[in-house]
């Protein structure tokens, strides 16, 4: 059985798999970084490491 | 959300652990200076021979792995350790989740380096690259990487900040995936304290040990060095990042194509093509992301470009990026099979991982220091003069180097491949190819010794600095507002992930491990890629004692054991190396460097005599071999007590030994030894060396290629 499950991963199309799998993450992340309303966001984010000092 | 509109009575203080930062700063500038050094001194090694001073412990095979062991795991190691302990507790807003474990971290690591910088010149080796430790201290590597992770995920959890900056998530990405990289390549069976077998053979050694050791390059040198980058150069210019869209994209990206990149390594082998076709895919794709990085990094610094005048740091920071960027587009460039027929195991390699490793990494720690070192103690950099030479001549230094190497490997390499109009090699002896590159190795140190010397002015400034501090130090400390840093249903997409460090780092470890186990768990079971017809036997008790002290003396730093499916390859070595014939080697041999040739089918091809004198005086036989001496193999003697448990345990792994070769291991390493022996003495061996180390290697080396049974 587990030769058997084994013996599937030499499919080439693994490869193409492995390529699509990535290549659909990727458009998703794409997509989702231009969220509306995010811009905000992202600023606040972007702002971190240079407001740590700020003494209120 | 932003500072300004809390209540300002839930204020409390916090006070920083910033002791801990400067203590690794300190670490980092100190073992850079030893880890510097031995590389010019291995440098000037390979352009000398005698520099050996015919001592074992000083010759380049055991010296290599010191030089980058020291460089990976204790220059860089304490660089990210310093800039991770600074920057998380600033951009988390908390001091660090444990002062002990910190200080426990340290010292173990410290240790850990003092451990390896003793065993390594002494022999003591797994004989994998970057992995060489054997387990002992293999283990404590192991325990003192979780201590750090208990340390870092407790900070995480107690943070006071909701929001994790994109360097959170690399730090994330690096303490994850170096822990399940180092654990899972380092699985070996224990013979003694200080020997062991790698549980994995052949092909599968071969492709586990990349998978570890392109993503030592991705997770160690690489993803924790971006996240010091997204924090230290905002920081020096005062500007934030350019892109955090891109941050994003860049961070998700990088990790999940990063771990499928291994294979690269392992072109033109016999490694299955599938997993060849995937390692130059996704190393090609690697090339997008990379550049995403780079060009948000350069970018930060817009309309910032005139601190590049008058700003060393800056100047580092460009520089690093810039090298990133030329690294990364090389090492796609280099994973295409054809191009890396002619790059593979020839200098050119090595003048891209310096690329990468002097101008990224060491580049981007020296900006790191010169601006932590002032933060830290409080005070200004001694001398921005200084710190301005430092950067040209390390700058100079990296591209003399570079040049050098690029040039040495790829004029070696089309001399390996040039035919004739008959088809004939045009170089069939391997030492006309090494004689022709000789004047760039001195290029090479002298370019070493300029960045060498750079550093030592970076030292110097730094102890000045130092000086300059005020008596007590007190730790930096901020007043925060208490909010709460558990993810508010009100947000969604990335923005509550962010908030959730636990599964932000569960989704991290899944990108790494897709394609971790498509590409691995496959060659688990190796019989698969095993043709019966073509089993091999397994090497003879000596000649297995004899293949320990080979890996012992690190030839495998100079000399390969796979010949390629490339035509003039295969004229020169015979045919091309399959999978059956490593089916045994724990580790493999299929090294990633010929300073030296290929040595798969060497079996045979000399009488021993040839191989005794080749050992004690190569130039004896070689008359321009570069290659140093090992006359003490001639005088120390075998350790023929311990073959039998060796032997055992390899049989337990999967060895064919039958039970007569097992339980009378030591007494048939002693007969073939004597019989090694006295046809040296028939031809000439005045020395009686049957109970001597070179006995047992010239078996060994008699043996290569000759497994098959045919």
């Amino acid at each position: 059985m587990k030769q058997q499950a084994l013996a599937h991963f030499t499919d080439t199309y693994l490869a193409a798999i492995g390529f699509f799998l990535f290549f659909f993450v990727f458009l998703g992340i794409l997509f989702w970084i231009q969220r509306k309303g995010a811009a905000k966001h992202y600023d606040y984010m972007s702002h971190l490491p240079l407001r740590e000092e700020e003494r209120p | 959300m932003s500072a300004s509109n809390v209540d300002t009575s839930n204020r409390i203080q916090i006070e920083y652990d910033d002791k801990i930062a400067r203590m690794f700063t300190i670490a980092t500038i100190v073992w850079a200076a030893i880890a510097f050094t031995i590389g010019v001194f291995v440098a000037f090694q390979i352009a000398v021979w005698q520099l050996n001073f015919n001592t074992g412990w000083l010759t380049y095979g055991r010296l290599r792995p010191v030089h980058t062991n020291a460089n990976i795991f204790a220059f860089a190691g304490n660089a990210i350790f310093a800039g991770i302990y600074h920057s998380s507790q600033r951009l988390l807003k908390t001091r660090m989740f444990s002062d002990t474990l910190g200080r426990l971290h340290f010292w173990g690591w410290q240790s850990i380096i003092v451990l390896a910088a003793v065993t390594i010149p002494l022999g003591l080796t797994q004989g994998k690259e970057y992995a060489e430790l054997e387990w002992p201290i293999d283990i404590l590597v192991a325990l003192v990487w979780v201590v750090f992770a208990i340390n870092f995920f407790g900070t995480l959890l107690k943070r006071n900040e909701k929001h994790l900056y994109v360097s959170i998530w690399f730090y994330i990405a690096t303490v994850i995936t170096v822990g399940i990289l180092y654990i899972i390549n380092a699985i070996s069976l224990p013979v003694s304290l200080f020997k062991s077998y790698i549980v994995f053979a052949g092909i599968q050694d071969a492709l586990v040990q990349w998978w570890y050791g392109h993503n030592a390059v991705a997770f160690f040198l690489t993803t924790p060095f971006l996240g010091l980058m997204y924090y230290y150069l905002p920081k020096a210019v005062n500007r934030p990042v350019y892109s955090y869209k891109l941050s994003i994209l860049h961070f998700w990206s990088l990790i999940f194509i990063y771990i499928w990149a291994g294979p690269h390594h392992l072109l033109n082998t016999a490694l299955p093509a599938w997993l060849q076709t995937l390692g130059v895919i996704f190393s090609v794709m690697l090339w997008a992301p990379s550049w995403g990085g780079m060009v948000n990094g350069l970018l930060t610094i817009r309309g910032a470009w005139h601190l590049l005048r008058t700003e060393p740091i800056v100047k580092f920071f460009v520089a690093a990026i810039t090298f990133y960027g030329m690294g990364t587009f090389e090492g796609s460039l280099l994973s295409i099979k054809q191009v890396n027929a002619i790059g593979h195991y020839t200098d050119w390699i090595i003048g891209h991982v310096h690329v990468g490793t002097l101008g990224w990494n060491g580049f981007l720690a020296f900006a790191m220091i010169y601006y932590l070192v002032p933060k830290l103690w409080k005070t200004e950099l001694y001398s921005k003069k200084l710190a301005n030479i430092h950067f040209w001549a390390g700058l100079l230094g990296i591209l003399l180097y570079y040049i050098s190497m690029l040039a040495a490997g790829i004029t070696q390499s089309l001399m390996w491949m040039e035919l004739d109009n008959k088809g004939n090699l045009v170089y069939p002896e391997f030492i006309e190819t090494v004689i022709r590159i000789i004047p760039l190795f001195y290029f090479r140190a002298i370019g070493g010794v300029l960045f060498l010397g750079g550093f030592f002015l970076l030292l110097y400034n730094i102890c000045k600095t130092i000086r300059l501090s005020p008596r007590d130090l007190k730790n930096d400390t901020i007043q925060i507002s208490v909010s709460p840093k558990a993810a508010s249903l009100s947000e969604h997409g990335h923005r509550r992930l962010e908030g959730m460090a636990v599964t932000f780092s569960v989704l991290a470890l899944i990108a790494i491990m897709v394609g971790s186990v498509i590409e691995i768990v496959p060659t688990l079971s190796i019989h698969k890629y095993i043709t019966p017809e073509n089993k091999m036997s397994s090497f003879t008790p000596l000649e297995q004692e004899g293949r320990d002290i080979y890996i012992k003396e690190g030839c495998h730093n100079c000399h390969s054991q796979m010949i390629r499916t490339i035509h003039p390859e295969i004229l020169r070595y015979g045919h091309a190396s399959t999978v059956e014939e490593s089916m045994y080697d724990r580790p493999s041999q299929w090294g990633s460097k010929r300073t030296g040739p290929d040595l798969a089918r060497l079996g045979k091809k000399y009488p021993d005599l040839w191989h005794y004198m080749h050992m004690v005086n190569p130039r004896a036989v070689i008359k321009e071999s570069i290659m140093p001496a090992y006359p003490w193999l001639a005088k120390k003697k075998i350790n023929f007590f311990g073959i039998r448990k060796k032997i055992s345990l390899l049989h337990k792994m999967g060895a064919p030994y039958s039970e007569k070769e097992r339980a009378d291991a030591d007494i048939m390493a002693e007969v073939q030894a004597h019989e090694i022996a006295e046809s040296l003495k028939k031809q000439g061996v005045k020395e009686n060396v049957a109970d001597k180390e070179i006995t047992a290697l010239i078996a060994y080396l008699q043996a290569l290629g000759q497994k098959g049974v045919q």
